[in-house]
């Protein structure tokens, strides 16, 4: 255990020696939790307009007073009677669930290899990685457009207008950045735990499986949050593959909404771009506990 | 320690994944499609070198992403690059045969006052709806007289035409008439179809039951290669992948084809006046915005997640869920938001009315980049605090104990154990989202479009971004020429590369650092 | 995956900026940032089946049309209809951005038969051979106004079956201006003295925003002889003969420089911003079209349309949008496609039902006819479309709306002459228009 540096204040100084829930007059509390609503301000004030768009009858954006003209809730209406924007809420849940899932499947499977096991053409693979990202992708939609109406001519179930297909051009995605963030997380956690476990006897796929990857669940749930995020979001390649409306996302619905009839649904969009980022907080919210139960390094010590 | 039940478990993958494999290969086989088909094989063999054998166990780990990594990413990199050695474009689509083919049929026009048949489509009979030679069965719809049309030209006909209502033919002795779906099956054939008519025309389909008398006005000297209008006798000749009038004076036909130019694109872009003039200032800002745009993200993003991460806080995971809102909103959306509030005007701009100062955010060349960079920042920062909070929870709970702010000593703790711990992780994402702000086009594009624009122009904006830039001078401000475009993006590739090997090399010392 | 997100934020952004800053279902913006992207896009159009052996997928589908998000309901009414009375399946399908996605999913043979959409992507579509023309018999041109069949022309031959016409003009809130503007100055006297009183905050709106909008700032070049091609004598635009800089333009701009030194314009005025003080009842006059019509109605205002006014003594007269159903020129389901679009589209009630979703006036004269009768709002756009050019459907209005737009943004800003600023414009877009060859 750190002892507690010198600090000059005594209150702060016995901070640590009590648990957290019993200090009732901590002065620094006030601070902390000052800090923390100009943090919630600061993130969410803007969001606060889009809201307001989104219950104002005329759906417009306006951004110097803090209550819309009307309150109303025929954008709801307008998103829901002629637009099947729960199905493309359901599909979106099904196409960002297991997209991400594959996704931190793979870019886990590959960040372990580049931290655990040691081969030729490690750091160069990791660096080439890295530079691939940096690709400007002017003309990657084109190219990947190529080769799912290849696909789809063949084999039918992978091609476009499938979500199959779509969650394979997902996976595209899964190695990169993702990769470096789950390989740094690895570095993290003690060989020594692996060096054990390779005495007893257990093989490689056993020990990734029971044993690092439990401990890494913090990273998993950072990850797993970031791919849900950008494939929850995402629009172009969907927009590309998902031309039946029943089939599509929320990203291309919203957006074949925006594009319709210039600023006339903007309200309606409003309304589901707001109903469309629930699921995102609850998901991360539901993993909480995850984020902090992984055996973190210093408990196993 | 059995392992037993887990081989069968691995071999029945194997196979699962063969077999689909195979099923796939047998697919492309079908459609012969041979390279596909010695791909999907070569793939097979890998599954089974890799998985089957214990010959390289990183590559077990390896080869999923690999494989997606290789297809979905590597070649559309190589398709750019191939893509930068022609003209592909607007304008330079198709082959040049499909141009001439396209041209010749865009030109053929109704001859005027000439009759307009109402037509039925039928093949001899007994013939095969779907290969016999098509004949159309038209009804002049002023006198009501009946004919047959087919290679040879227009004969009367008679024998046991039955007519409905419209006119149309509907039963013709000798005659198999088609319906509706097997005239439409048999579309690109009717499209074919010029029954000759007397003055040089051809009666031609239109839908299921129409038909006119038309005329190209162009034509084909393929001898020549020459592309004849007969309306103005201007002669066509192919150059620089156009139909340009011989001389050279005139206009080029609209539609040209696509080529290959070698390294034109580049050495274009190269010699390029406007390129030149607008490089180094576009630079320099190009430089700058990503480098403020990650310091600032990850400083805001790390500061909340040490705030966040205090145990003593009561729902932080509510509040933590709730801070990432701004990453999960559309970007397109937040950011109309935010270019309203630097509305200059106060009666729009939150901004200039809360500060009651009368700043042009987004017209004056300096405020509007700060306006982007604090954009960025809101936008941008989610991204920095959910990394950072996972990255924090590989950090040992006693320095963690040490780390909540409470003054001097939380922050020493966390600039000498925590950030370097945390920077292992997050190190090379800095320089990952260092190339991705580098080229940080929708924003950008959504923010200010690169403006505000001096000097009377519109090619370099004070806030553009070597992406923007060359988007509008390849793309969006004139004929898209996405050869062009991908040269240029080639060299921009080759700057953000170079510059982010370098921020990778120092990351890269962080590495080994437990 | 941030990249993706920003993909996104990408193509999305260009609607958003069309929304917010530009004219027209025919977006000038979309139009050219359309491509930024390039994505690419597909049907569920069956593999041409004589081809190969390989299996088809949606074989039942004989027909695919392509449309925007709003139209879908309506459109799909009447494949219904169709695919009863040939004994077909017709499947409608949505693009958020059809032109583009058309485009590309056409070259490589993966388009639709069908597709909705604005006249001034004609010229683009010919230019990638995606389009073919549909020899409407003349009668049947006859049907529709010269001007509407004229914008559904390129080089002479008719590529679609127009069903709505679009253009601005001047719309009212009535509790503050009860009657219809003759002149430009009438609106800003009226509109300023509101202002003084403080009934509004702005005298008249018009969509600017700081890159400017060639979409709204057309009608005051084309009031003074300007605008943006000389045209043929066959009425086509020229692409050799740029006017943005011809001396008639430049009056136009001069009047820009006024109303901008005046304080009436201003740069910080974008769509959203419009929308958002007439809605308010913040303003007597919007220079502004149809799809604002719907929100000014659920905000409550009393409004009225009219035509734009005169300025300085001449008449403004808007770009005239047409609204059609273009065939492919790939079309797998050829037969079907024309027969569709000949046949139904020039129907009187589908024609009518369309207007029911975008409130502009049918392009089907008799269907305009019956849909004015009970809607004045309709019979106002119309009479304000009188007299308008359609906007150029050639590809070399690309090179167009960003210098032009950004010129007259310039000359409001008062950062230069309107001469100097619209000189310099039109060497612009003449320099980009020549290097595209």
């Amino acid at each position: 255990m750190t002892a507690p540096a010198d600090n000059g204040t005594a209150v702060t100084t016995h901070a640590f020696d009590a648990p957290p829930s019993a200090k009732k007059r901590d002065p620094w509390s006030i601070v902390r939790y000052l800090a923390l609503a100009a943090a919630l301000v600061f993130a969410l004030f803007p969001i606060w307009f889009i809201v307001a768009a989104a219950v104002n009858p005329a759906g417009n954006l306006n951004t110097t007073q803090l209550l819309p003209d009307g309150f109303g809730t025929g954008n709801y209406a307008e998103l829901t009677s002629a637009r099947p924007f729960w199905s493309w809420y359901k599909n979106t849940l099904i196409i960002a669930g297991f997209g991400s899932i594959f996704a931190v499947f793979i870019g886990v499977c590959a960040a372990y290899a580049f931290s655990r096991l040691r081969f030729a053409g490690r750091r160069p693979g990791l660096m080439t990685l890295l530079l691939i990202q940096m690709f400007p992708s002017l003309l990657t939609f084109v190219a990947l457009f190529r080769i799912f109406t290849d696909l789809g001519d063949v084999i039918p179930q992978f091609g476009l207008n499938t979500s199959i297909g779509l969650i394979l051009a997902y996976l595209g995605g899964a190695m990169g950045g993702n990769v470096w963030l789950l390989k740094g997380y690895f570095d993290t956690v003690p060989k020594e735990l692996d060096e054990a476990a390779k005495v007893d006897g257990a093989s490689h796929a056993r020990i990734f499986f029971s044993m690092t990857l439990p401990l890494i669940t913090p990273i998993l749930v950072t990850v797993g949050m970031i791919q849900f995020i950008g494939l929850f979001n995402e629009f172009l390649l969907a927009s590309v593959f998902l031309k039946d409306v029943e089939a599509q996302t929320l990203g291309v619905g919203l957006n074949a909404l925006l594009t319709a009839d210039r600023n006339k649904y903007f309200g309606a969009f409003c309304m589901g771009a707001v109903l469309a980022s629930a699921p995102i907080v609850l998901v991360y919210l539901s993993f909480q506990r995850q984020l902090i139960g992984g055996l973190t390094a210093g408990s196993v010590k | 320690m059995t392992r037993s039940p887990w081989l069968i478990v691995k071999w029945v993958a194997i196979g699962t994944t063969l077999a689909l494999l195979l099923w796939i290969a047998g697919k492309y086989a079908a459609a012969g499609q041979l390279p596909f088909v010695i791909g999907v094989g070569f793939v097979a063999m890998c599954v089974l070198l890799v998985y089957g054998t214990s010959r390289s166990v990183p590559m077990k780990y390896l080869f999923p992403g690999l494989f997606f990594l290789l297809a979905l990413q590597v070649w559309p990199i190589i398709f750019t690059v191939m893509t930068s050695l022609t003209n592909y474009g607007d304008g330079h689509m198709g082959a040049k045969e499909d141009s001439v083919k396209y041209l010749v049929a865009q030109s053929v026009t109704e001859v005027p006052d000439a009759p307009r048949y109402t037509m039925s489509v039928a093949v001899t009979s007994g013939g095969d709806v779907t290969t016999s030679d098509l004949v159309l069965l038209l009804t002049d719809p002023t006198q009501g007289t009946t004919f047959v049309g087919d290679a040879d030209g227009l004969s009367p006909i008679s024998d046991g035409v039955v007519k409905s209502e419209t006119g149309k033919i509907t039963a013709a002795a000798g005659y198999q008439i088609l319906g509706a779906r097997e005239v439409n099956a048999r579309s690109a054939d009717l499209n074919a179809i010029a029954v000759p008519t007397d003055d040089g025309g051809g009666i031609k389909t239109s839908g299921l039951s129409e038909a006119f008398v038309g005329k190209a006005s162009i034509r084909y000297d393929a001898a020549a290669d020459r592309l004849i209008d007969t309306a103005t006798g201007i002669r066509y000749q192919p150059q620089n992948a156009q139909w340009v009038p011989e001389g050279g004076q005139g206009q080029a036909l609209t539609t040209g084809w696509m080529e290959n130019v070698g390294f034109r694109n580049y050495t274009d872009a190269l010699t390029n006046d406007t390129l030149r003039t607008g490089f180094l200032k576009i630079l320099i800002w190009n430089l700058i915005f990503p480098l403020i745009s990650v310091a600032s993200t990850f400083l805001l993003g790390m500061a909340f997640a040490l705030l966040f991460n205090d145990d003593r806080i009561k729902f932080k995971g509510l509040w933590r869920s709730l801070l990432i809102l701004p990453y999960a909103l559309p970007g397109f959306v937040t950011a109309l938001v935010w270019r309203q509030m630097f509305n200059q005007d106060p009666n729009f701009g939150l901004i200039n009315k809360t500060l009651g100062w009368s700043v042009d955010w987004l017209g004056d060349p300096t405020a509007a980049k700060v306006a982007l960079l604090i954009t960025n920042l809101w936008l941008g920062f989610p991204y920095m605090f959910l990394i950072c909070t996972g990255a924090l929870q590989s950090v040992p709970g006693d320095v963690k104990e040490a780390a909540k702010i409470d003054g001097a000593s939380g922050l020493r703790t966390v600039q000498s154990i925590i950030m370097p711990l945390v920077l292992v992780a997050v190190g090379p994402l800095l320089v990952a989202s260092y190339a991705f702000n580098f080229n940080n086009f929708a924003l950008i594009f959504l923010m200010t479009n690169g403006g505000p624009f001096e000097g009377n122009q519109t090619q370099v904006g004070s806030t553009d971004l070597l992406i923007t830039y060359a988007f509008r001078l390849a793309i969006g401000g004139t004929t898209p020429n996405f050869g062009f475009a991908a040269a240029i993006s080639m060299f921009i590739f080759v700057i953000v590369a170079l510059i982010s090997l370098q921020g990778f090399r120092r990351t890269a010392s962080l590495e080994d650092v437990n | 995956m941030q990249k993706r997100v920003y993909g996104a934020v990408a193509l999305a952004g260009v609607s958003a900026l069309a929304i917010s800053a530009c004219g027209g279902s025919s977006t000038p913006t979309a139009t050219t940032a359309a491509s930024a992207a390039q994505t690419a896009a597909t049907s569920a159009a069956p593999a041409p089946a004589a081809t190969t052996a390989a299996p088809v997928r949606d074989a039942a589908v004989d027909l695919v049309i392509w449309c925007d998000n709003d139209r879908k309901p309506i459109i799909d009414k009447y494949a219904a209809q169709f695919g009863t009375d040939q004994g077909i399946k017709v499947a409608v399908q949505v693009s958020t951005d059809v032109r583009k996605d058309f485009k590309d999913a056409t070259n490589a043979g993966k388009g639709p038969d069908v597709i909705v959409g604005a006249h001034d992507w004609l010229g683009e579509l010919v230019q990638n051979q995606a389009v073919k023309p549909i020899n409407l018999s003349a009668a049947d041109q006859g049907k529709f106004p010269a001007e509407a069949m004229a914008a559904a022309k390129f080089n002479g031959q008719v590529y679609g079956v127009p069903y709505a016409v679009e253009n601005i003009g001047i719309v009212r809130n009535t509790a503050l201006a009860p009657n219809a503007p003759a002149t430009f100055e009438e609106m800003v006297t009226k509109g300023s003295a509101l202002v003084k009183e403080g009934k509004a905050t702005n005298a008249v709106l018009l969509t600017v925003s700081k890159t400017g909008d060639a979409y709204h700032s057309y009608p005051f070049l084309r009031a003074f002889g300007g605008g943006v091609f000389a045209q043929k004598a066959s009425g086509d635009y020229d692409p050799t003969k740029v006017i943005v800089g011809s001396a008639e333009s430049i009056l136009g701009g001069e009047q820009f420089a006024k109303l901008g030194k005046d304080g009436i314009l201003s740069t910080n005025i974008d769509g959203g911003i419009v929308d958002q003080v007439f809605d308010a009842g913040k303003a007597p006059y919007a220079m502004t079209g149809p799809w604002a019509i719907e929100k000014a109605k659920k905000a409550g205002i009393q409004y009225a349309i009219s035509p734009l006014p005169t300025i300085a003594g001449k008449q403004m007269t808007p770009f005239l949008g047409v609204q059609m159903f273009y065939v492919s020129a790939k079309a797998k389901n050829d037969a079907f496609a024309q027969e569709f679009v000949t046949k139904y589209v020039t129907k009187k009630d589908l024609q009518i039902d369309m207007y029911t979703i975008g409130k502009r006036p049918p392009a089907l004269t008799e269907a305009y006819s019956q849909v004015a009768a009970s809607d004045p709002d309709i019979k106002s756009w119309f009479e304000a479309g009188k007299g308008a050019l359609p906007m150029p459907n050639i590809p070399a209005m690309n090179s167009v709306w960003g210098p032009m737009g950004q010129a007259t943004a310039d000359i409001i800003a008062q950062k230069d002459t309107a001469a100097n600023r619209l000189k310099a414009a039109q060497t612009e877009i003449e320099a980009n228009i020549k290097k595209a060859g």
